[in-house]
């Protein structure tokens, strides 16, 4: 069964919408990438998903368990979490603070400071800094640990190489052999799109709040239906 | 920490021996500046921690003390004992009235609480029940006795220590770590798991609650309260002002500013012989002075300068599974 079903689902922004009927299914261990061009949703169906978007119509569902109406609390209480675009880390708390602030919901797992530190040895050294002093990569290493505290059964990572070099992004990314290996089932946004395919199982394109190609094997993606989803040809 | 309680014990000492060395002025004027400490210190955490900055607090301030002052009169007695209710009702009226006062954001809640406030200073002028403009007097007062102004200098006191301790602690826990979360960064407090606007609320009938219960204690002495002085919108002036010249943020702060304020006030008043509100200009200019040269106020100059690190909440986590088991994830 699938960890995530979200079914027809739709999200406004006031009088906006900005998804028109959104249908996916997440399976359990499996890495599902977002593509789409800016505007195409992405962010809106994550934020949806962890009821950041508050205006949603539809079905989410955990486990089963009907997450459409439920405050965001709730839902990191349940187990989503969310590695929001741009960070969004604590400006007043040090590296140590922002990680174990993942922690408020008291889920049980794997991840505990020590396994956050062992996935990134850099935090460690650094863990009585503020954590927006540090680098860009190393910030968002602070951002990916914090959700992962959370013991979630879904990770959610909004552009995670937003504004990052491309040799950290790859450093970010070798860390989800790990986080993988401990059977994290994780939906990513990324603009890139040969790395959106070397990193997920299976992908979904997005354009205008729809759903407008599913790929259900990263290893045989047929370039010119993606680019016509991609663009809206 | 051994240097924490140490100090500690010796301000209980000091505030303790203190009505045997001074005279009823003195003491006066010793609770004034403890009371004062204490409505900066709930402003502080109000604004430095909670990220709520009220303008409004004057009316938690007034709030306290009718409640007493009303209360020691219906029902004949020692309003001392009748403390809990400033801090009760002010508490109370503050968790009926968030749900309202949240849906304001930053500079609108500000202006919105300053409203409040001035809807309660109406509503109490307007009241013949409560003597109207005029006020009314606290007839219990001489169950206090002559010693009344070092019995209210010991309350005031005591209720100074336990702000700072509890405040000290609070801050350190989950909860506090959880505030904070929420002042930086709104969303991202969210979207793991802190419910937002329960901290809010909380936090700011805790705030309320303070403020309430150093009102009383500043009105009782007087026998008489009156409601262009309980809801002077001075209090809440003197709030920000003392905080930010101080440090917001900080818990030395709120002590550091109060000490400087009264310099001034003493100062300015009986130094310079200037009279009258000359010390809230100069109040002013120096918090003006401060926020262009010093943003974070003057204790954090001087912690750097001098290294000292009494009372900060960088913490270790005390987070302790068993605080909250319904939140754990059922067996997968």
């Amino acid at each position: 069964m699938d960890v995530i079903q979200i079914e027809r689902l739709e999200a406004f922004y006031g009088d906006m919408q900005a998804l028109f009927g959104v249908s996916l299914g997440l399976r359990a261990g499996e890495t599902f990438a977002l593509v789409g061009a800016n505007g195409a949703g992405k962010s809106t169906l994550m934020r949806a998903l962890v009821g950041l978007v508050r205006d949603r119509r539809g079905h989410i569902r955990l486990g089963g368990e009907e997450l459409i109406a439920t405050s965001p609390e709730q839902i990191a209480r349940a187990g989503i979490a969310l590695v929001p675009e741009g960070r969004q880390l604590f400006a007043s708390l040090t590296v140590e603070e922002n990680l174990q602030m993942g922690a408020m919901n008291r889920r049980r797992g794997p991840w505990d400071l020590e396994a956050i530190y062992g996935l990134f040895p850099v935090l460690r050294e650094r863990r009585r800094q503020m954590a927006v002093t540090m680098s860009g990569g190393q910030q968002q290493m602070v951002a990916i640990g914090r959700a992962l505290m959370a013991n979630p059964r879904v990770l959610l990572c909004d552009e995670l190489s937003l504004g990052l070099a491309p040799v950290i992004v790859s450093q970010i990314y070798d860390s989800f052999a790990r986080i993988r290996a401990e059977g994290m089932s994780m939906i990513i946004v990324e603009q890139d799109i040969e790395r959106a395919i070397a990193v997920s199982d299976r992908m979904a394109c997005l354009l205008h709040g729809q759903v407008t190609l599913r790929v259900e094997d990263t290893a045989r993606v047929d370039i010119d239906a993606l680019s016509a989803a991609y663009f809206g040809e | 920490m051994i240097l924490r309680i140490l100090t500690l014990l010796l301000a209980a000492l000091v505030i303790g021996c203190a009505p045997l060395l001074l005279d009823d002025g003195q003491l006066s004027l010793g609770m004034e500046m403890l009371v004062t400490f204490v409505i900066c210190a709930m402003w502080n955490v109000l604004a430095g921690y909670g990220g709520l900055v009220s303008l409004g607090h004057q009316a938690w301030f007034g709030i306290g003390g009718y409640a007493v002052f009303i209360a020691s009169n219906a029902l004949n007695v020692n309003p001392l004992w009748l403390l809990p209710l400033a801090a009760l009702v002010p508490a109370l009226i503050a968790l009926v009235l968030t749900p309202l006062l949240f849906r304001l954001k930053d500079a609108y809640f500000a202006i919105g609480s300053w409203v409040l406030a001035e809807v309660f200073y109406i509503l109490v002028q307007r009241s013949d029940a409560l003597g109207g403009i005029t006020g009314m007097p606290l007839f219990t007062g001489g169950m206090l006795g002559a010693s009344i102004y070092a019995q209210v200098f010991w309350v005031a006191g005591g209720l100074a220590l336990a702000v700072l301790v509890l405040s000290y602690l609070v801050l350190r826990s989950g909860f506090g770590l959880g505030l904070m979360s929420v002042r930086d960064n709104e969303v991202a407090a969210a979207s793991i798991g802190v419910n937002v606007r329960r901290n809010r609320r909380l936090v700011y009938a805790v705030s309320a609650a303070g403020v309430g219960l150093a009102g009383a204690v500043y009105l009782i002495p007087n026998y008489f309260i009156q409601p262009g002085i309980a809801f002077s919108a001075d209090w809440t002036v003197i709030m920000t002002f003392v905080v930010v010249i101080g440090g917001i943020g900080t818990l030395e702060g709120p002590i550091l500013g109060t000490l400087i304020y009264f310099a001034i006030r003493q100062g300015v008043t009986d130094g310079l012989g200037l009279s009258g509100s000359w010390y809230l200009v100069a109040l002013g200019a120096l918090a003006v002075a401060t926020m262009l040269m010093a943003p974070k106020g003057l204790w954090p100059i001087l912690r750097d300068r001098l290294h000292l690190d009494w009372l900060s909440v960088r913490r270790p986590w005390p987070g302790r599974p068993d605080r909250a088991p319904h939140h754990q994830a059922p067996a997968e």
